[in-house]
């Protein structure tokens, strides 16, 4: 019976995956976040709101982690004989991680990696490798002879045990074929240990056979339940809120740097109208007023099919808005 | 709390993601892994090496005993394209590439050691001129050319040697790049005597889809065929797990995750030994009796210096709850009827898969593995398919008979206990008694011997056919019941002959855990193995998202299924809403849906804020819930429509 339902389960989510995506339209209502009152929350005071926030279910979260670190030392052993670890779950694993780091690794040299963080690339990973643990002077001509030259000198000095540590090793910098295949060479090596945590729902998918095999992965699962407050810091993908008030005020900063020339100059206004108003005097002034704008991401040229250039903001109209209503209050 | 905060600080920064830490001390001489094995010491840790050191090396025999074949036909097939006497006539002919195509199989896993032992076969006996190239290698021209431009360079002195170049995997390599590479043999193949070998993991079809005609046409090919895997997996089985001399030993559970492992999932012999390696190493750093899991000899010395800490132990095995009062002597007596059972078991084993391998439908199985699991499960005797099988054998016709008890007795010639030379002595009796009778019935003229042994030739044919169509099987054992004929001579020398047999697997082939002591030898834990080697991070998210009270052990988050707590983490109430939405999710609703569950639990649902009025602590909490399911990798930012998110998984509510 139990075989039975399992199917029927199986066929229900298949039926599912149908009903989600047989018709374009998309029924959901059409109010949208402009009707909040603060539509835009800005990023220090999220943080701020989120200090105070009263912490939920501390004590379990604390027994769960506890849990973990007891496994601290099954994984030294693990790591020792040839395994390596990785860590599964939801919330955030990089406290557990630095836990291990600062209890079990202080006699050992070890490199953390921040697979989260947006400009991650596998050059500084080698990089921090070559330069700062094996103290190696040259450069190198591509990854290729920088692996070669760390294989060469660990498997020199077998007594020699380097742990590397990295954060969502499922990171968007780090995903790439490539870069998951130099990892994997680094972690067959005898005495290079890896530890890494993944948080993606599909990450698996980043490993085929042969890399799996490289990893040679013991999986555990670590739930935690801490928000992954670091990890998401960077994206601002989502935190559409923010965008708007990064853009915000970056326009006001760029304003307040210009002369008090430039900083009348209305956004709509071409040329004849600067002229008009005697902001400015001949085109080159005016051109090299908006080069100020454009460096800054501001404002964007754009050729039309007549061959004229048009001027656009690409900045959505409530900042521009908002922008206006302060600058008049100013 | 604050040296914790500062540890954190030292790894997050907002310019750099990689942070190195060097050792500050002199590095001290580490003891190494020893070091961290737990309670059980370093004696277990010393046997833990020395075994896999053993599985190790077993394995690599294995792997090149099982290669040796078709290696050795490859080397032949070089060394007769390169050195043959038609060779230069041939050579001048055409401008063909002799070409190797290697099937390997899909487990890729698996492939490096065979090219290991390949090169190293090839540099020994024929050329120094081998060169193996990975596709992630060659994925421009560029680099191709170096690699190939060095054997070059070095083969101007000997001319005659074939260059060999080999193709780890011909399906990931980038057509043109491959194309390109044999046009430039081809040109050169006249001064330059080359020999490519592919390893295909997929079929041999895979060069005509790679490769133009073009081009293939400028290629020799001949295909050669690896063994398969199973094969590979039942030598394994043969020299590591069904060895009486190899004393650790896994239960039916975890041998059956490992197996599913293999069959259902990756194909790969490795990773079975990885497994193995995994329960070696869990088994003894977590049973402190582990220290006993050796040979019989080291073994009895280690029974004479346990701790009274680790005898208590062993008064608490369950296995040994009926030899209740311990002594060094009784746990030595006991050790030593391990080794003995294991000793008898094997080759108990054995003589059962013979006999049972070539039934119609397999009852019991058709290999080994599958057989030794179910023995070690539980009483054998007592499954419905050990009783269909016993039937079967017990229409056996008489040289089918003898052939039968024959192979058994080979099995039994090998080791040497005692018992199972009785036993031998036995089926070599049972044996001669089936020839005797043959003698017998041929020359006795009455009517009834020579029925039976028309019945029984009838009989055997009936058997031959049924192998072609299992579904007989029934009612030929149904009419064999039903049939209430005088016995002739042969048949009650037959029911005694399967009689015995039975009273064999009875003594012999009991399951392990039954035995006292087994504990030692044994690892069990089948869901620790699973849990590290085959799992689905993304059941372990999702369950935390809709049952948090599975991790949080607080009441409060105890609900039916399918609902959720109000009090709940915010992320879980977040994932709940959000499983009501169909493709695209409206975040101004969702966040006041948020907003709604949230001051239920406040208890302020009364005096309510008029709509679109959230209070900015809520919609904190919402962004930064949101901003982790994107994390996970559940929702995406979309321009399909103002404000919205689209969601990345399907079902729910």
């Amino acid at each position: 019976p139990s075989k039975k339902s399992k199917k029927a389960q199986e066929s229900d989510l298949v039926q599912q995956y149908f009903e989600a995506h047989s018709s374009s339209r998309v029924l959901t209502s059409d109010r949208t976040l402009q009707r909040l009152q603060t539509p835009k929350l800005q990023r220090d005071t999220l943080l701020g709101l989120l200090g105070k926030a009263p912490p939920l279910f501390a004590e379990e979260i604390e027994q769960l982690n506890q849990k973990h670190q007891k496994n601290f030392r099954q994984w030294m052993l693990q790591l020792h004989m040839g395994f390596n670890i990785l860590l599964y779950g939801l919330g955030s694993k990089k406290p557990l991680l630095e836990k291990f780091r600062s209890s079990m690794l202080s006699e050992f040299d070890h490199v953390v990696i921040n697979g989260f963080f947006p400009s991650i690339t596998l050059k500084a990973i080698l990089n921090s490798i070559t330069l700062e643990l094996l103290d190696h002077e040259g450069s190198f001509r591509n990854p290729g002879e920088q692996i070669d030259f760390i294989v060469r000198t660990l498997s020199a000095d077998p007594s020699k045990h380097v742990f590397l540590i990295i954060h969502n090793i499922d990171g968007s910098m780090l995903r790439g074929d490539k870069t998951q295949n130099t990892l994997g060479q680094l972690a067959t090596l005898q005495n290079m240990h890896l530890l890494a945590s993944i948080d993606h729902i599909n990450a698996p998918l980043i490993w085929d056979h042969s890399k799996m095999s490289l990893f040679n992965w013991l999986w555990f699962e670590s739930t935690t339940f801490l928000p992954y407050a670091e990890e998401t810091s960077y994206e601002n993908t989502l935190l559409l809120q923010q965008s708007g008030a990064l853009a915000l005020s970056s326009l006001t900063h760029v304003l307040r740097s210009l002369t008090p020339n430039a900083r009348c100059l209305s956004f709509q206004d071409f040329y004849q109208r600067c002229r008009e108003s005697f902001l400015v005097n001949s085109d080159i002034t005016l051109r090299s007023q908006l080069t100020e704008f454009k460096d800054h991401k501001l404002i964007r040229a754009k050729k039309g099919a007549d061959g004229v250039e048009y001027l656009l903001i690409p900045v959505d109209n409530t900042t521009l808005s908002d922008f206006l209503e302060k600058n008049e209050q100013d | 709390m604050r040296a914790e905060m500062n540890e954190t600080s030292a790894t997050s920064s907002v310019s750099k993601g990689c942070f190195v830490f060097k050792s500050s001390k002199k590095r001290k001489r580490h003891e190494g892994a020893g070091g961290y094995f737990g309670e059980s010491g370093s004696e277990s840790f010393r046997i833990c090496q020395e075994l896999w050191e053993t599985v190790q090396k077993n394995t690599e025999v294995i792997q090149d005993e099982l290669n040796k074949k078709v290696l050795d036909s490859l080397v032949e097939f070089i060394r007769k394209h390169s050195f043959g006497s038609s060779s230069a006539e041939w050579r001048l002919r055409s401008s063909e590439i002799p070409t190797a195509a290697l099937m390997l199989g899909v487990n890729v896993t698996d492939h490096g050691m065979t090219f290991r032992s390949l090169c190293n076969l090839l540099q020994d006996s024929l050329t120094p001129f081998v060169v193996s190239v990975h596709a992630k290698e060659c994925s421009a021209h560029d680099s191709f050319k170096k690699s190939s431009s060095q054997i070059v360079q070095n083969n101007g002195s000997a001319q005659s040697l074939p260059v060999v170049v080999i193709f780890r995997d011909f399906e990931a390599f980038n057509p043109q790049v491959l194309q390109d590479f044999i046009l430039i043999c081809s040109r050169y193949i006249q001064e330059l005597p080359f020999v490519l070998i592919f390893g295909i993991a997929t079929s041999p079809s895979a060069v005509q889809q790679r490769l133009p005609h073009s081009v293939s046409s400028l290629l020799c090919i001949k295909v050669f065929q690896s063994l398969s895997c199973t094969q590979h997996l039942a030598s394994v089985f043969e020299k590591l797990i069904l060895d009486p001399q190899f004393p650790f030993k896994l239960s039916s559970r975890v041998l059956q995750v490992l197996v599913g492992i293999f069959l259902y999932h990756d194909f790969s012999v490795q990773n079975f030994v990885k497994g193995l390696q995994l329960s070696m190493l869990e088994h003894f750093s977590s049973q402190p009796l582990s220290v006993l899991c050796c040979q019989k000899h080291q073994a009895m010395l280690h029974v004479k210096t346990l701790s009274q800490q680790n005898v208590e132990r062993v008064r608490h095995l369950p296995s040994f709850m009926r030899y209740v009062e311990s002594s060094e002597e009784t746990c030595q007596n006991l050790l030593k009827n391990l080794h003995k059972y294991h000793k008898n078991y094997y080759p108990a084993l054995k003589c059962l898969h013979s006999l049972t391998s070539s039934l119609p439908k397999f009852p019991l199985g058709k290999q080994i593995r599958e057989l030794h699991v179910s023995c070690n499960e539980k009483n054998i005797w007592e499954m419905k398919e050990y009783e269909s099988a016993m039937q079967l054998l017990r229409i056996l016709a008489k040289d089918e008979l003898i052939g039968a008890l024959e192979r058994c007795a080979e099995i039994l010639q090998s080791p040497c206990t005692k018992k199972m030379q009785k036993v031998m002595q036995q089926v070599q009796d049972f044996i001669t008694r089936l020839q005797n009778l043959e003698n017998v019935s041929s020359e006795d003229p009455s009517g009834d011997g020579v029925n039976t042994s028309k019945m029984e030739l009838q009989r055997k044919t009936d058997l031959f056919q049924l192998q072609k169509a299992n579904g007989v099987a029934e009612t030929l054992l149904e009419k064999e019941t039903r049939r209430t004929k005088k016995l002739s001579q042969f048949e009650l020398l037959r029911s005694q002959v399967m009689d015995f047999i039975d009273g064999f697997v009875r003594e012999y082939l009991t399951p392990a855990h039954l035995q006292p002591l087994s504990e030692v030898c044994y690892y069990s834990s089948s869901g620790t193995l699973r849990q590290r080697l085959n799992v689905t991070p993304r059941t372990s998210i999702q369950t935390a998202l809709t049952h948090p009270f599975y991790y949080l052990q607080n009441e409060v988050l105890k609900t039916d299924s399918g609902t959720i707590s109000s009090v709940a983490p915010d992320i879980c109430i977040a994932y709940k809403l959000h499983l009501e939405c169909g493709r695209l999710i409206n975040l101004y609703d969702w966040l006041e849906a948020f907003a709604t569950v949230l001051s239920a639990t406040e208890d302020k649902g009364g005096n309510s804020e008029e709509p679109g009025q959230v209070d900015s602590m809520t919609h904190a909490r919402f962004i930064q819930a949101v901003s982790e399911l994107e994390f996970l990798g559940f929702i995406k930012s979309t321009k399909q429509k103002t404000d919205h998110v689209s969601r990345l998984t399907w079902g729910g509510c």
